[in-house]
């Protein structure tokens, strides 16, 4: 009895969807199909289980699988590249963290796409800061004796990072310029092996996601110095901000972030509908609260507020990548 | 919490009925996994993941470790039968393993794989009960200069395996070494060997390597004599059985390949490839008759098999005591407790002493259901080779293009697989090793990254290598090493002309 009813349904989905006169309709029943959502990270990684707590209620909200690929690879530039090729007129979206949209172009080289020209934000899921960690018995107790143990001779504080051009590297690279200091930089592979290395007394400090250095806080071997968010970072609510501290300019103001983006040429009736989905999600207390046990605040706003934040932090990070590319 | 109030209350956790079907589900789903070419524990973990919401912490872990440690059971079945690695850490087993099966004694091979690969459990897991505080302590105080050391050690003690002409090893390690190179370089960000595809900015994949290298190539190699192939014999039961001589053969080479591999497997970052192939390394330096490995020597198989099986098991040591995960695979399991709020650290032990214990109880629990998994699973996995090729072959390839595919959804990788056979076909013809060009490209980058990474800290000064004891301590062995091999071989020589010249 149920077989020819479902049956039914769907020769009906499919004579409207094929049908030219279908087209006003088409936009009121957004999505026509399952959505797919592009992640440049493995399955199980941050930025995945990031977008699999927005992607599960995003499903029950639009009545329309969400399904998540994961593309990874290349610092999340494979995922955005994929996004693109996929060709799935309004049904193809990406979950991604800031670096492809503002640092790969300068990083990466035949990066295939071009961020003005080629995406469409759709909305800023999350903020993080990362805190300025040191072993518990290094001596600097506050930003204002770091950056005088940083002055007593260039290169004399090392500090770890996740990797050449990562947000953990330009960070420190930012701060230290504010700071008129120069540090040693050792990149690393992951938060795991810069805390194993802070630990071990090998090098000095880093620039960690709150996450990574909470746990050895907690246990007493690490402190954290400061933050580098121009507010303070509910999860380390003690952590002072950096900015405005030891002569450092008040605007001070470094952030990771992970937002939605579309393809350009996405119907902006789509976007505008997701964007109000999403606010709607993060706008709800308990996926405020998994995001903060992960690390992370959330945001949300207009796509706009998403292409502007875009804008100034790809100018703020060129100036770092333009900095450090000539002091090599 | 004494160690063994901590038992008593893991016990308390691991035996609890649905907890136990989570650590059969992981152990089972892991030796199928581990048998499949290709398809390894990250694939199956992160597949199984978004399972792990909806049960309790403890369950999801044990059951997720299950997959990591039944993975280890699995990988050496195929690589002793058919000479395809079910996983890169059992490609070392290939090269006695898969002798030994042409000579008609698979069930031995199989027996002695799993044996030595519970008995290489089970000790372990009383290093990580005993030692776990002092190894978590050990890990901190590697630092880049003992790791570069170390890996050195690892390359000179190692570039022996496999290989009657040194000439033509020394060509292989190097070519892994080159291989090793492609990617971004992580101290200037430059592109190496790239050629503008994004799809090798993070190096060629490990899984497709390995799969083109061993697998693809032994496919390509058998089908020119499949139509000569005579099926097996029927396997009786007395074949199965190891002789006395097979098991006293087998009990030191497990308890060395135990020793290192519980060592290994506890610093972050090593893992248990490198401990199976530094097991076999030794068991040939200290064999009375070195000639018989590479030919089908037993402790070829026990000794690498028991190293990965105590890797993966003192892998859990920085995780679990420290929070730091030692390879992507541990990430992946601490994030699995992230969902559930458990934030992984340092005080995990203290704060959630029911994760830390029962997990290891159930690693004992685990072990002990994989060994009696898998001894009667032995006769079928033999019967396996009866399986005319025809059916075979094109079944293998398909998973190891799901394997090479589910590293990271890569079509990329798919091709990569195909174009790495092709050049390991040919590597084979020439009779060059596989194992050690796959050697020279896992330690490759390690011992790169450490270098280069403690000459930065040290500001340029390579006294850093002798400085710290570690890291002179290793390149003490090195030195000692390759004196030793220089001796023996100018000895020989010697010995050789004072011949000729008596004559």
């Amino acid at each position: 009895m149920t077989l020819p009813t479902r049956r039914t349904i769907l020769t009906a989905a499919l004579t409207i969807g094929l049908s030219p006169l279908a087209a006003w309709a088409q936009e009121a029943t957004w999505p026509t199909g399952p959505v797919h959502v592009y992640v440049g990270f493995p399955a199980g990684s941050s930025p995945d289980t990031l977008a699999r707590l927005i992607t599960e209620p995003l499903a029950q909200r639009l009545g329309q699988p969400v399904v998540v690929e994961n593309k990874a690879g290349a610092g999340g530039v494979i995922g955005v590249q994929q996004m693109l090729a996929a060709k799935r007129d309004n049904h193809s979206f990406g979950v991604t963290i800031n670096g492809p949209l503002t640092t790969s172009a300068r990083l990466t080289p035949d990066l295939g796409y071009d961020v003005a020209q080629d995406i469409a934000p759709v909305a800023l899921l999350a903020t993080s800061p990362l805190v300025l960690a040191m072993a518990t018995e290094a001596k600097p107790t506050d930003i204002a004796s770091f950056i005088e143990a940083a002055r007593a001779e260039p290169e004399a504080i090392s500090y770890g990072s996740v990797g050449q051009g990562s947000g953990a590297h330009l960070t420190a690279e930012l701060f230290a310029d504010a700071a008129g200091v120069e540090m040693l930089h050792i990149p690393f592979a992951s938060y795991a092996e810069v805390t194993t290395s802070i630990l071990g007394g090998e090098i000095d400090a880093g620039f960690m996601a709150p996450s990574a250095a909470l746990p050895h806080v907690e246990a007493g071997t690490m402190k954290i110095l400061g933050v580098t968010s121009a507010e303070p970072f509910p999860q380390v609510p003690d952590a002072p901000v950096i900015a405005g501290q030891a002569g450092l300019p008040a605007d001070f103001n470094a952030e990771l972030w992970n937002a939605v983006i579309a393809p350009a040429g996405t119907d902006p009736a789509v976007i505008q509908r997701l964007n109000t989905e999403i606010n709607a999600i993060l706008a709800d207390a308990e996926v405020q609260r998994k995001l903060l046990d992960m690390g992370w605040q959330a945001q949300g706003g207009a796509p706009e507020d998403l292409g502007a934040r875009i804008e100034v932090d790809t100018a703020l990070w060129g100036a770092v990548i333009d900095r450090i590319g000539a002091a090599d | 919490m004494t160690a063994w109030e901590g038992l008593l209350h893991g016990f308390s956790v691991a035996l609890q009925p649905t907890v136990m079907l989570y650590c059969v589900i992981g152990v089972v789903l892991g030796t199928f996994i581990g048998v499949l070419p290709g398809i390894g524990a990250m694939a199956a973990i992160s597949l199984l993941l978004p399972i792990t919401y909806y049960i309790t912490p403890e369950s999801a872990l044990i059951m997720l470790a299950g997959v990591y440690y039944g993975s280890q059971y699995g990988g050496a079945v195929a690589s002793i039968l058919l000479r395809l690695p079910g996983t890169p850490q059992s490609a070392v087993t290939t090269l006695d393993g898969y002798p030994m099966a042409r000579q008609g004694r698979a069930g031995v091979a199989l027996f002695a794989s799993m044996m030595s690969s519970f008995v290489g459990s089970i000790l372990a897991i009383v290093v990580l009960v005993v030692l776990a505080g002092w190894l978590s302590r050990a890990a901190t105080q590697f630092g880049a200069a003992d790791y570069a050391a170390m890996m050195v050690l690892g390359l000179v003690a190692a570039s022996t395996v496999g290989s009657d002409a040194p000439a033509k090893g020394f060509a292989m390690v190097t070519l892994g070494l080159i291989l090793g190179t492609v990617g971004t370089d992580v101290n200037s960000g430059t592109q190496r060997f790239t050629f503008g595809v994004t799809e090798m900015m993070d190096g060629v994949n490990l899984v497709a390597l390995a799969m083109g290298l061993f697998g693809v190539a032994e496919v390509i190699g058998n089908i020119r004599s499949a139509e000569r192939q005579g099926t097996p014999e029927r396997v009786t039961l007395r074949q199965l059985m190891p002789t006395r001589n097979d098991l006293s053969r087998m009990t030191w080479p497990t308890l060395r390949g135990t020793a290192l591999g519980s060592f290994f497997g506890a610093l972050p970052g090593t893992g248990s490839t490198i401990s199976s192939f530094l097991s076999y390394a030794m068991e040939r330096r200290v064999a009375r008759q070195p000639e018989r490995f590479g030919n089908g020597a037993i402790e070829g198989v026990a000794g690498p098999e028991a190293a990965n099986n105590a890797a993966a098991i003192t892998a859990f040591v920085p995780t679990l005591t420290l929070g730091i995960p030692g390879d992507p695979i541990m990430a992946l399991m601490l994030g699995a407790l992230v969902i559930h709020g458990i934030q992984p650290g340092p005080m995990m032990l203290e704060a959630r002493p029911d994760m830390f214990w029962g997990l290891v109880v159930s690693f004992g629990i685990g072990n002990l259901l994989l060994l009696i998994l898998n001894l009667p699973l032995i006769g079928i996995w033999v019967s396996m080779l009866r399986i005319p090729f025809r059916w075979l072959y094109p079944a293998i390839i398909v998973f190891m293009c799901m394997g090479a595919w589910s590293v990271r959804g890569s079509g990329f990788d798919i091709l990569a697989v195909a174009a790495i056979g092709l050049g390991g076909y040919l590597l084979s013809l020439a009779r060059f090793s596989p194992a050690l060009l796959l050697l020279g490209f896992v330690l490759g980058p390690l011992i790169e990254t450490n270098l280069r990474r403690a000459m930065l800290i040290s500001r340029g000064d390579p006294m850093i290598f002798l400085e710290r004891p570690i890291a002179a301590g290793f390149v003490l062995v090195t030195v000692v090493l390759i004196a030793l091999s220089l001796w023996n071989t100018w000895r020989r020589k010697l010995d050789r002309t004072e011949h000729s010249g008596h004559m």
